[in-house]
């Protein structure tokens, strides 16, 4: 726009060329989330087939792969063992990781800067490596496969997503805050909940939901922790896959999609979605 | 305490006095319990897995195993290969994305953005599935390409090296747009306005002046890649058909097959070393930037 007023050159015929671009690299960009959407919106449509075997385009339509993963025992089960991981490990990760943000975030020391690279490590850490290691270090311990160790897994995980955004918010919000509040003869527990937590609100939701929703997708963790009573959904979906392979998958896939939309949406009404990505 | 001036009024005052001085809602002990969780649940066992990987015996026999014989070394080769082919794809794929969102989309960038995010709500193990529903022998495109009379006979496109790149491209290229575009928006546009009064071309301007200044946005969104495409295992287990192995593969396959744990530790180690020249060369990225 700017260059147009200042331009010696005819703007006209630069326009032209330039509009033509600027379609190109549109078409591009919706080329692009076609190529995002495409197998996921396949996957949906699949589950709807009446065939015995993955086809697309399907022969006909029908509900039957959603009676069958309602009457297939191990999908509701770890459907239940994953939803309760996932809360308990963003709990988890929020009780271990907010305080400890909040201390990290307005200290400047050695110590502070060491447990936030510690804090932060877990996402680098090749998620294989963490679980292998951690298998034996429970079994050790004599916690070996069972419900315990899934979670501690998880929470190890789930402690870098909700540090990383309630460092970045709380490291913005001056402190004269909670100087004021002090100065007015406030508690220090009285800041937390009345002052600090209400304004690092949206980083805690952001957090927990982005902790949560990687819990419920993980799959080189859990499946070192995989008992008859331990397996969580995409580890009982990948072995399912490697011996069968019906629609059934992708009606599992579906409700699971689902519940994070749902998870979602809720989230949303309560909320406010704007406010989440803001953090 | 007592301070009675705001910081933007009181430039008497040196900025490391004040923070000394300044309140804090939080101690040290605050940081406390999750310090003490991951020392025993990250640092321990990590440690535990080092020692596991050099038996007493023999203390380098599996990282010997795993450099010298050549078909261990090949999957080596392939950890570092596969994953940073896909970080190129993923940037030459997204960057015209996350151009298009900071520079042309205007009220479109929310939901390019949505988008983006939306495929985080469905499961790894969906979008890649997806793939092979795609490409498999009874799949959309063979059906259409048979439509069009381009083959006669269905082409199986699944258990190939492409289709492993297509399902690892497809789960971490929005990574990478977010990456570049969050640094493409902070970057001055005045500055390439500049160079076009002065002459340059749109090329010219881009070559000069975007790309050098986005290349933080670059480098975080290739690392971040590599390291998520090093880790996974899904899409060269779905879509390889056992033509690329890498080493999270390994792992997961010697830990259901054969269960040799120092191997596996070692190989493990080998992964960690991997992320952490990554992540080296991610500090001195943010270095360089002065944070």
């Amino acid at each position: 726009m700017m260059y147009d007023l200042v331009s010696d050159h005819p703007a006209p015929r630069r326009r032209k060329r330039f509009r033509w671009s600027r379609i190109l690299l549109a078409i591009y960009v919706l080329l692009f989330l076609l190529f995002l959407l495409a197998p996921i919106t396949a996957v949906v449509a699949v589950s709807f087939s009446s065939a015995n075997f993955i086809a697309l385009p399907m022969p006909g339509l029908s509900l039957r792969w959603y009676e069958r993963i309602v009457g297939y025992e191990p999908f509701l089960q770890s459907l239940i063992v994953s939803l309760e991981v996932a809360a308990i490990s963003a709990l988890a990760g929020l009780v271990l990781g907010v305080p400890a943000a909040l201390w990290v975030a307005r200290d400047r020391g050695v110590l502070a800067r060491a447990i936030m690279s510690l804090m932060l490590a877990p996402i680098s850490v090749p998620a294989m490596l963490l679980g292998f290691s951690l298998l034996y270090l429970l079994s050790a311990m004599t916690i070996g496969i069972s419900f315990l160790a899934l979670c501690i897994t998880h929470t190890v995980v789930a402690i870098p997503y909700v540090a990383r955004t309630v460092l970045a918010v709380y490291r913005s919000l001056p402190v004269e805050y909670e100087e004021a509040a002090a100065v007015l003869g406030a508690s220090r527990l009285r800041i937390l909940f009345d002052i600090v937590l209400p304004l690092i609100k949206p980083a805690i939701f952001a957090g927990t939901m982005f902790s949560v929703l990687m819990s419920f997708d993980n799959l080189s963790l859990s499946f070192f922790f995989g008992g008859a009573a331990t397996s969580t959904l995409p580890v009982v979906m990948l072995s399912y896959m490697q011996n069968q392979f019906d629609p059934s998958i992708a009606a599992i896939a579906t409700v699971q999609m689902l519940i994070a939309v749902l998870a979602l949406g809720i989230v949303n009404w309560i909320y406010g979605i704007e406010k989440l990505t803001a953090a | 305490m007592s301070d009675e001036t705001c910081p933007g009024v009181a430039p008497e005052e040196p900025a490391a006095f004040r923070r000394e001085r300044s309140f804090r809602l939080a101690s040290v002990s605050w940081a406390m319990p999750a310090l003490i969780f991951l020392l025993i649940f990250l640092v321990l066992p990590l440690l535990a897995n080092i020692a596991r990987s050099l038996p007493l015996e023999d203390p380098f026999q599996h990282y010997a195993r795993l450099l010298g014989d050549a078909y261990y070394l090949g999957i080596v080769r392939q950890t570092i290969k596969v994953p940073a082919l896909t970080a190129v794809a993923c940037l030459i794929i997204g960057y015209p994305v996350a151009y298009f969102m900071v520079r042309h989309a205007g009220r479109w960038n929310a939901l390019i953005v949505f988008l983006l995010i939306a495929p985080l709500l469905t499961s790894t193990i969906m979008r890649t599935f997806g793939w092979t529903v795609l490409l498999g022998r009874r799949g959309l495109v063979n059906a259409w390409m048979s439509d069009f009379g381009m083959i006669d006979k269905a082409v199986n496109m699944v258990n190939t090296e492409w289709a492993v790149y297509l399902g690892l491209v497809h789960v971490l290229s929005p990574f990478m747009v977010l990456s570049v575009s969050s640094v493409l928006q902070g970057i001055d546009r005045r500055l390439e306005e500049s160079a076009q009064i002065l002459g340059a071309g749109r090329l010219r301007v881009f070559l000069t002046i975007t790309l050098p200044l986005s290349l933080d946005g670059i480098a975080t969104g290739c690392i971040l890649v590599f390291v998520l495409a090093s880790g996974s295992f899904l899409s060269m287990l779905l879509l390889g058909g056992g033509k690329v192995t890498t080493l999270s593969l390994l792992i997961y396959q010697q830990f259901t097959l054969t269960q040799d744990i120092g191997f596996a530790a070692a190989m493990g180690n080998v992964l960690l070393l991997l992320s952490l020249i990554c992540m080296a060369i991610q500090l001195r990225f943010l270095r360089r930037r002065g944070v």
